[in-house]
């Protein structure tokens, strides 16, 4: 069914506002699913009715509701502390050194990298492994290429302690290792703490953030000082 | 996007979307209080309100490469996700509205004082210039189905109108509202 343009400005406020209930609500929700111009609509109201809700006064949750959060995104994972410090500490030691060894014996001996991240994907261990063996240049070695990515980019993003993700550029999909020029002073580069692979639009995330679901991630560990 | 605070919550969403968890727990610990208030408006009944925090954080864990793409301040993006959860969940459970009229009044007598915050986060504050060029029915059954997700039966009850009459005010409220917006520009 197709709405007029009144009819859909109409059920996309009574939406948002949230007169529109039940069985109405659920069937609005199925055409704006597949509907972008309805979904632009609803989103437009939603914003602008959303900032009227600054006068609400706060009220503080139990703890419990985070608990539950962090119970529901990672059922599996024991350690409930931060992923990426988590990381750092109980994998960090062991895996730079068998990392370290992974790094060198696939690369052929170049040296000890100054630092390497194994990226890994939530379900399927080790995708990526990113390392730096001179002070100007990092290489990305798939491990696996992923499969269902035509029409999209690999986008590489740096994490740093604070402040958002930085990009470090595309990653190439097809095996083999992509080179990317950077120097290991680069401002993106500063208080680097992890990196993760995230899928994008073809040519690469249109605005200066992740948007695709993130591939793999890992914690940078570094190997010697510069 | 000048807010400082502002600034900050997009860059733990950002983070959020790359599945780091420092951030999520960040982001959690920065907005958890105003979003279950607002919540707590709607659905009344604090477990209720808790199942809706819950929800609507994996969802943004989830989603939150979605906001990278949305043109709007991260608290509000945040707020109308747990706005639509709260209202898929109040239609469960509903007893007698319990309606809070000191807010419900603050939003209909509005009309020279934005909130604070919305200054603060350098937003267009038109949707409250637009309210208060409503009529005063109109505006305090808009502002009642917002904070308290009112149904229109609900809202007949509690206005002791015909639901008819609920129904036109609000149908007439929100497209004044929209050509008001559209005149300020904020509408394309």
């Amino acid at each position: 069914m197709k709405l007029s343009v009144n009819a859909a400005q109409q059920l996309a406020a009574a939406y948002a506002l949230g007169t529109l209930r039940g069985p109405a609500r659920r069937r609005f929700e199925r055409m704006a699913r597949e509907d972008e111009t309805l979904r632009k609509l609803v989103d437009r109201w939603q914003v602008e009715l959303a900032t009227l809700a600054d006068n609400v006064p706060a009220v503080d949750p139990p703890e419990r509701v985070w608990r539950e959060i962090e119970g529901r995104i990672s059922p599996a994972r024991p350690d409930r502390s931060s992923f990426w410090r988590a990381f750092g500490l109980v994998a960090g030691g062991l895996a730079t050194v068998l990392l370290a060894f992974f790094v060198w014996i696939s690369s052929g001996p170049r040296g000890e990298p100054l630092f390497v991240a194994v990226l890994t994907a939530q379900d399927s261990g080790p995708r990526v492994v990113v390392s730096m063996h001179e002070p100007d240049l990092m290489t990305v070695k798939l491990v696996k290429p992923w499969a269902n990515t035509e029409g999209k980019s690999l986008e590489l993003w740096v994490l740093p302690t604070e402040g958002a993700p930085r990009s470090l550029g595309l990653v190439s999909n097809a095996g083999g290792e992509t080179l990317i020029r950077i120097r290991s002073s680069d401002a993106r580069m500063q208080g680097a703490t992890a990196l993760a692979v995230s899928l994008e639009p073809a040519g690469g995330s249109p605005t200066r953030a992740p948007t695709g679901p993130v591939l793999c991630s890992g914690a940078i560990a570094p190997v010697r000082r510069t | 996007m000048t807010d400082p605070a502002a600034e900050k919550l997009a860059q733990l969403l950002a983070r959020t979307a790359l599945a780091d968890r420092a951030a999520f727990a960040q982001l959690y610990e920065a907005t958890k209080a105003k979003l279950f208030g607002v919540s707590l408006r709607i659905v009344r009944e604090r477990p209720l309100a808790e199942e809706v925090l819950q929800d609507s954080f994996i969802n943004i864990w989830n989603h939150a490469a979605d906001y990278a793409v949305a043109k709007s301040a991260p608290l509000t993006w945040m707020t109308a996700i747990v706005r639509n959860r709260s209202l898929d969940i109040v239609r469960r459970s509903r007893e007698e509205p319990d309606i809070d009229e000191a807010l419900t009044n603050a939003l209909a007598d509005e009309s020279a004082a934005p909130a604070r915050e919305a200054q603060d986060r350098g937003e267009a504050h038109s949707i409250r210039d637009c309210l208060a060029e409503l009529e005063g029915d109109q505006r305090q059954t808009i502002a009642l189905a917002f904070y308290h997700g009112l149904s229109h039966s609900e809202l007949a009850g509690h206005l002791r109108r015909p639901i008819g009459t609920v129904k036109t005010h609000i149908r007439r409220g929100l497209l004044r509202i929209k050509d008001c917006l559209a005149r300020m520009g904020v509408t394309a």
